[in-house]
């Protein structure tokens, strides 16, 4: 297993945000996490990745190693990578610096070599820099390498923060609605450049995604959360018709004499 | 032209060492009095303290008022060596250094928990500390300041006038304005620049964010104390409380907001452009405040980015649009 969570649990206050979720992610899948607003599937990826720290009796293991109550920073350097819903794109930094910066991990030379300035910092900067401009490119985003990140459109600055993820060439990749706010047109590109990439490194993949036609097509296994509760796993076709997320979608199905007594309140 | 440009980006050592050689000629050709020199070494001392603050604000973006106290530092630490152990610029510069730096650590702590202004006021607060301290201790001679401090001797030859001066601050602002420009060309740059910009989202990147915030400090601390033992030993060797006053704060915030926060060159264009305005308008001391605070709100208001960034966006639009141009074509 990739990744494993078990009892995973995190209140804010009296509310359950994330109760008792035990969650198991082998390497090479796709896994899509679905439910409404509030389930509580951003607190999910905030615990996996260190943002938040989970309750006691917790426990996260990513790749073997325990990371249960560890930094956001030792947690990614494991090679867990991860975006975010509102972006949090490096606005005042070129384009191109906000995929250098997502290297970070990968960066060889020592503290002291960069203060002195070797030789072999300006060699290895520009081999960074040549990889970085590649997977620029791959993503479309070339052109724009000199600009700001606040000069990109909507569309672009949610390749830029993909490709910011993937350039530290992680393992497990958690993608926090990849595709809100695009056109259906951008969302199959993205999608696309998503599906190439993740062929490419070689990733693990979690979506969350409201999108639900992305969902289902893309993702070998979903994983429905609603109340901080995991209440199914399976196919997509197997959750399309599973009840429980037909109730936490659309509500209950209700036969007549329930219908009457509603209607009557 | 293009194959020299490729070759300083392989060694920037080699750009720095021309600019070593046309700095070195400068005063023979140009120079008229002393006074020239002596305003030089100001510049110069100025661009490490601005190089620094650049590195703390700019890059990092953590608001700090409290720079001049750890100038001070530096000066004192020079002043006090001198005065009690008798020793030369040599001794002092990495003492200072070192000691500055420690002060670095206690400047940077703050900053785990507080942001912006409110850690604006924990660093005031603490520059103008150490400035009282030193006024009110017997120790660092209080208010007479400590006088007659010796100039450096190298081969026998005492470099106690302003014009033999400029031969030593010139070197040690260009080695630390070379320091400067491999850390923030350097992936710890990099850091530096995305804990200014997103914490949260660095951290997921795999950038510790602790680390770097004190790194900053630590730092630019480290290039406020080079400075300050430089400006120590400068002839005639004199420094006094009243010289690291919040004023003195305000030159050099002006200076990195002037040059371009977070632009490479951006505290070395400003200091030397604030560092001459400073001087012409002496006659006009009682504005110079003012000046400055409006330099400061008139920067951010129009050029959010110094002059350093406002260059640079007229290059990169152009050469944008020229790309553009060629596409369609």
């Amino acid at each position: 297993m990739l990744l494993k969570t078990k009892n995973l649990m995190k209140a804010f206050g009296g509310l359950k945000a994330i109760n008792k979720v035990d969650f198991e992610l082998p390497a090479g899948e796709i896994r899509g996490i679905i439910g409404p607003n509030g389930s509580g599937k951003s607190t999910f990826f905030n615990l996996v990745s260190g943002v938040y720290d989970p309750d006691p009796g917790s426990y996260i293991e990513f790749d073997g190693h325990d990371i249960t109550n560890e930094p956001p920073h030792k947690i990614g350097a494991l090679g867990l990578s991860r975006t975010f819903q509102l972006l949090r794109l490096y606005q005042d930094m070129s384009v191109i610096n906000n995929v250098m910066s997502g290297y970070h991990t990968r960066v060889k030379y020592k503290f002291f070599d960069a203060v002195i300035g070797r030789k072999k910092i300006w060699d290895q900067e520009r081999e960074i820099k040549e990889e970085m401009m590649e997977l620029l490119s791959f993503v479309g985003l070339a052109d724009y390498a000199e600009l700001n990140a606040s000069e990109l459109s909507g569309g672009q600055r949610r390749l830029l923060v993909l490709a910011r993820a993937i350039a530290m060439k992680p393992k497990l990749l958690m993608l926090d609605e990849p595709a809100a706010g695009l056109s259906p047109v951008n969302v199959d590109n993205l999608m696309k450049i998503i599906m190439q990439l993740k062929d490419k490194y070689g990733l693990t993949l979690i979506i969350i995604e409201h999108i639900l036609k992305v969902v289902m097509d893309t993702c070998n296994t979903v994983t429905v959360l609603d109340h901080g509760q995991k209440i199914a796993e399976g196919t997509p076709n197997q959750v399309k018709d599973d009840n429980a997320v037909i109730e936490a979608y659309l509500g209950k199905k209700m036969n007549d004499d329930e219908m009457r007594k509603a209607l009557a309140v | 032209m293009e194959k020299f440009k490729k070759v300083i980006s392989q060694y920037p050592f080699l750009g720095f060492i021309i600019a070593y050689l046309i700095l070195l000629t400068i005063p023979t050709i140009f120079f008229t009095d002393l006074y020239q020199s002596h305003l030089s070494s100001l510049i110069f001392i100025n661009i490490i303290v601005a190089a620094g603050l650049n590195i703390v604000k700019g890059y990092c973006g953590q608001v700090t008022v409290g720079h001049v106290g750890l100038y001070a530092v530096g000066s004192y630490t020079a002043g006090c060596m001198f005065m009690y152990l008798g020793s030369d610029l040599w001794m002092t510069l990495p003492a200072a250094i070192i000691i500055t730096g420690l002060f670095g650590i206690a400047f940077g702590i703050p900053s785990f928990r507080l942001e912006g202004p409110y850690l604006a006021l924990a660093t005031l607060g603490g520059g103008e500390a150490i400035r009282l301290f030193i006024e009110n201790g017997a120790f660092f001679n209080s208010t007479y300041g400590i006088s007659s401090i010796s100039q450096p001797v190298i081969f026998g030859v005492p470099f106690d006038t302003p014009d033999k001066y400029y031969y030593i601050s010139m070197p040690v602002m260009l080695i630390a304005v070379y320091f400067s420009y491999s850390i923030l060309k350097s992936s710890i740059g990099r850091a530096f620049m995305s804990v200014r910009e997103d914490p949260i989202s660095a951290a997921a990147s795999g950038i510790d964010i602790k680390k770097y915030k004190i790194l900053a400090f630590i730092l630019s601390a480290m290039f406020a104390g080079a400075a300050g033992a430089v400006y120590a030993h400068l002839p005639p060797g004199y420094i006094h409380p009243n010289n690291y006053t919040v004023i003195e704060m305000v030159t050099f915030l002006a200076m990195v907001v002037f040059g371009g926060l977070g632009h490479i060159w951006g505290g070395i264009i400003g200091a030397i452009i604030i560092t001459i305005v400073y001087d012409l308008t002496r006659p006009l001391y009682e504005y110079q405040l003012f000046i400055f605070g409006l330099t400061i709100v008139l920067t951010i208001l129009f050029m959010p980015k110094g002059l350093g960034g406002f260059i640079d966006k007229i290059f990169i639009d152009r050469r944008f649009k020229k790309k553009k141009v060629e596409e369609s074509k």
